[in-house]
């Protein structure tokens, strides 16, 4: 392993060789860097202070987004921006008085915008306006020859034409955050404008498109001399949602007026196709398309009932008598009772020492399967619930879709709560009381609903059986039928029993009854606070009120339509929910009969 | 072959027991030059990033402080125990190669890193300092004044191995990268005049080959475009158009920090990795350029004389080997950003941003100085 002394000597030299080369290579580039700098250093100065050469993005055109028929829901409309390039400027107070006589505001206000990026270097243009009117552009162009600091910038908006109506549904785009760039790998540049929520988040991938680029070649003005070469923009795909706009609009208009708080769900229960997706109070997304402000952000945070929650799929709360259907079913389909079996309702009823009593006073009397689902009879499904226990209770509310999210494309979606003893035990630290038991057989106790999982869980009883994904772009899912989870027998029965909640005298909603359509539905109503405080529910406070639901679907013989209407503090399901559901059947199948059966 | 496997470090003598003992015998040149090129690397990283989604200062200050941490942990390890781990290092970079390959994830169209979260490591990096190692051990067995023919074939191929994995990624700038270091301690080696023009003549013949056959349509385009900048006024002539301007409006003394039109205003492409040094040649001028050049040929210079005084044959062909590719990357880097070699994915060192090359380039020095630092004992 010892180098020859000679062999060291010949490796030292051809080192110091590589080295000379090294070094001379090095101070040859510094001679080109010489070149550049210095002796070409004039030409390219210019070149770089003229800025000849400018590349411009393309904004991609955002896709359009349409309901089932066609009807335009959000369409981009041109929005001009005001920007002054501070380098050109030869005098800027000259130039801020000319541009605040344009826009109508005081020159001090916009020498405040400039000098809030007095940092930024000079050549980088300031937003000082935005949404110019088309006149305002024009005296620009024309009075403003004279003042080269001043660019135009067009920039697309997106227009929901419905505003409100369809918020929750859609969303709205925001500015994309840093992280979401660096996430992106390359497709969110810095100032992009992305889906923030609804259908404009999930699917903004395919709504974006994809920006081209040109490039110009520009005077030492900034004006356009010619094009050097261009990349054409890719625009956004077009979708086109599940949605019935006229449907949609009747919903929220029902929902017109003070303290009217709560949520219509309308789906297919064929194919899980949403027909109407609301959630009162509302908002108009318009807000977010131009920058809004602190005072409007702030005012849209504190406004009442929170417009900006989805109380479709973000809020659960207690089913209430809704949840007899899961009852119901797994009654029969567990062969704890059969149709004929029957309960004596006195009105009240002892049970593991408590008393529970019915939501009639005076009782029911003698009820069996048919009558107890009519009448939303307490008593009955009490001593149904006594008989399942809790365990079987849960196994039927899971197979309808409770407790774990729908699968709806929205982000953000609560999964509700169906609760059992082993979530007892990890969750609240005690055993699950046997009561309990005996309060989640009439839709209150712990479990939780939201009035989508309702929607999907009344289609399973409409559909014989088979299990939905709501969905709210056309396509989106294959619509091929799940096989039927539940014995079409049970179902059929429990059909009857909700076909006479509205159509049998003594149903608790025949008050609902629409014109032209048969349909079959559960009233519920949810009490938020003890029976024992309650007064009459129109002096209460607000926030004491019942809960009122009613479910429904129809035609009973062909169900083509389910519709949920949850009613925050909104009184009884009977006489809150239900007419508002009447109403919507009405409207859906007188106008658009014909092109239901494709 | 045979006694690459026999162990090369001897028992220790007293001295280099404490290494650090001798510390003030290292070339301080290298590392006052290797400190002052990451500083500005820092300084250059954050005003080209400005305009960019996220400030990439701080998370190349973490590189440099984990490069620091690297060169200390490689100066205190002998290199001959390196050389004795050299065959495992190699294999293990071979195996990492290949599995990245399989596990990787595409970024810039190869499939050259692994991605745990947000930390990204590519293996290429690795491979070269483990080839380099393993080269040298293998041609410091050799004690004769020019290598045989079959010699040379050999480390040809030691170096190919792992090149050929890196061209399937495909990351042509990546397998570029082993050129220098087998080239580097091939020369230093010694290699007859004849075998160096046959060398030559078939580089040529087989970057002839690799044209017509080898190259993919984009990459043809680039040097293509390098030969005629008006060929693609968006893609890659834009990128050299817009460079030289940056360079040369940046005259004598630059626009100032931050102050570029060019880096700031986004005309400059990769202006925070492949191209920062336009972006120094704008903002600090032909005085700046001038400056770090020469800290770079600081760097350089103590490096070869690390190799002239190393205690052994294996030394030398250590500090060669990582010293050529480190001469290569300034010099085509360099090259590039004014517009005089077709534009490829070559960083430049300490001051490029990314983290393993960071990493890289620390480890290395530190490999550098742990050989200067051993110098004195069994000459």
């Amino acid at each position: 392993m010892k180098v020859v002394r000679e062999l060291r000597e010949d490796l030292i030299g051809r080192i110091r060789l590589m080295n000379g080369l090294v070094t001379g290579l090095l101070v040859a580039i510094a001679c080109c860097y010489w070149f550049v700098q210095i002796v070409q250093g004039d030409h390219f100065r210019e070149l770089a202070e003229n800025n000849r050469l400018r590349k411009l993005p393309i904004k991609a055109p955002r896709g359009l987004i349409y309901d089932r028929n066609g009807h335009l829901l959000v369409e981009n409309i041109p929005s001009y921006n005001l920007l002054i390039d501070r380098s050109r400027s030869a005098s800027l107070p000259a130039a801020l008085a000319f541009a605040a006589g344009i826009l109508g505001r005081q020159p001090a206000e916009l020498q405040a915008i400039v000098d809030r990026d007095r940092a930024t270097p000079g050549f980088r243009p300031v937003l000082l306006a935005e949404h110019l009117t088309l006149p305002q552009v024009a005296q620009v162009g024309v009075e403003g020859l004279e003042f080269p600091e001043f660019e135009v910038e067009v920039q697309n908006l997106r227009l929901y034409r419905h505003g409100p109506q369809t918020a929750h549904a859609l969303g709205y785009l925001g500015e994309v955050t840093p992280q979401e760039v660096e996430r992106s790998d390359g497709a969110y540049s810095p100032g992009d404008l992305v889906g923030k929520r609804g259908i404009e988040q999930v699917f903004d991938h395919l709504l974006r498109g994809r920006d081209g680029e040109r490039v110009v070649v520009v005077d030492s003005r900034g004006k356009l001399l010619e094009e050097y070469g261009r990349r054409p923009a890719e625009p956004g795909k077009p979708l086109k949602l599940t949605l019935d706009l006229d449907l949609q609009q009747l919903a929220i208009q029902l929902f017109d007026g003070p303290d009217k708080v709560g949520s219509v769900v309308a789906l297919d229960p064929r194919n899980g196709e949403i027909r109407a997706f609301v959630s009162a109070p509302s908002y108009d997304p318009n807000l977010f398309a131009r920058r809004l402000a602190r005072e409007e952000w702030e005012a849209l945070i504190g406004a009442p009932h929170d417009p900006l929650r989805d109380r479709a799929i973000q809020n659960t709360y207690s089913p209430g008598s809704v949840f007899k259907i899961v009852m119901a079913t797994a009654g029969l389909a567990e062969g704890i009772v059969n149709e004929s079996d029957s309960v004596w309702c006195s009105g009240s009823n002892t049970i593991y020492g408590h008393s529970f009593r019915c939501w009639r006073p005076g009782g029911h009397g003698r009820v069996d399967f048919h009558a107890a689902l009519k009448l939303s009879c307490d008593t009955y499904f009490y001593h149904l619930g006594q008989r399942l226990g809790i365990e079987r209770i849960a196994r039927y509310a899971r197979l309808f879709g409770l407790g774990t999210p729908t699968g709806i494309e929205l982000r953000g979606e609560n999964p509700g709560l169906v609760p059992d003893p082993a979530w007892s035990l990890a969750r609240r630290k005690h055993p699950w009381y046997p009561g309990e038991t005996i309060s989640v057989a009439i839709g209150q106790g712990p479990i939780l609903v939201s009035p989508l999982q309702i929607a999907t869980m009344t289609a399973i009883v409409a559909n014989g059986g088979r299990p939905v994904h709501p969905h709210l772009v056309e396509g989106a899912e294959d619509d091929l039928p799940a096989p039927p989870e539940l014995p079409e027998r049970v179902l059929r029965a429990v059909r009857a029993g909700l076909d006479a909640v509205v159509n049998e005298p003594g149903g608790t909603a025949t008050g609902a009854r629409p014109s032209d359509v048969r349909i079959a539905g559960k009233t519920g109503t949810v009490q938020v606070i003890a029976q024992s405080a309650r007064t009459n529910p129109s002096s209460m406070p607000f926030r004491f009120r019942d809960h009122g639901w009613f479910t429904s679907f129809g035609p009973v013989d062909d169900p083509q339509l389910v519709i949920v209407v949850f009613l925050e503090h909104g009184g009884s399901g009977s006489h809150g929910a239900a007419p508002i559901a009447k109403a919507l059947y009405e409207k859906y199948f007188a106008t658009a009969q014909p092109r239901r059966d494709s | 072959m045979r006694n690459i496997l026999r162990p090369l470090s001897p028992a220790a003598t007293p001295e280099e027991r404490q290494p650090f003992a001798q510390i003030a015998a290292v070339d301080g040149g290298l590392v006052i030059a290797a400190l002052l090129l990451a500083a500005v690397g820092l300084a250059t990283v954050h005003s080209a990033s400005s305009e960019l989604a996220v400030d990439y200062l701080p998370r190349q200050a973490l590189w440099v402080g984990l490069g620091f941490v690297l060169l200390i942990g490689a100066v205190s390890i002998d290199y001959r125990v390196l050389l004795d781990l050299s065959l495992t290092l190699y294999l293990l970079g071979l195996v990492l190669l290949a599995l990245v390959l399989v596990l990787g994830d595409v970024r810039g169209g190869a499939r050259s890193w692994f991605v745990f979260g947000p930390w990204q490591f590519q293996p290429s990096e690795f491979a070269k300092l483990a080839t380099t190692l393993f080269v040298a051990r293998y041609l410091s067995g050799i004690d004769q004044p020019v290598l045989a023919l079959r010699q040379i074939a050999t480390a040809v191929g030691l170096v190919a191995l792992p090149m050929l994995l890196i061209v399937v990624e495909p990351d042509m700038g990546g397998a570029a990268m082993f050129v220098p270091l087998l080239v580097g301690m091939l020369l230093i080696a010694g290699v007859k005049l004849r075998y160096l023009l046959t060398a030559a003549l078939l580089a040529a013949s087989l970057g002839f080959g690799l044209w017509t056959f080898g190259m993919k349509e984009y990459q043809r385009d680039r040097v293509m475009t390098f030969l005629q900048p008006e060929r693609d006024p968006l893609g890659t002539g834009y990128h050299v158009r817009q460079s030289k301007i940056a360079v040369g409006s940046g005259e004598l003394f630059g626009k100032g920090y931050m102050q570029g039109t060019q880096s700031q205003l986004r005309f400059l492409p990769a202006r925070h990795t492949d191209f920062i040094f336009a972006v120094l040649a704008e903002e600090w001028g032909f005085a700046g350029i001038v400056t770090v050049l020469g800290l770079f040929a600081l760097y350089i210079r103590g490096g070869a004389r690390i190799a002239m005084r190393a205690r052994d044959r294996s030394g030398i062909l250590i500090v060669v080997g990582l010293l050529s590719v480190f001469c290569f990357h300034v010099l085509y880097n360099t090259a590039m950003v004014v517009g005089f070699l077709p534009i490829t994915g070559i960083p430049l060192p300490f001051l490029s941003y990314g983290g393993t090359f960071m990493l890289y380039n620390f480890t290395a020095t530190g490999i550098l100085l742990g050989v200067d630092l051993r110098r004195y004992v069994n000459r």
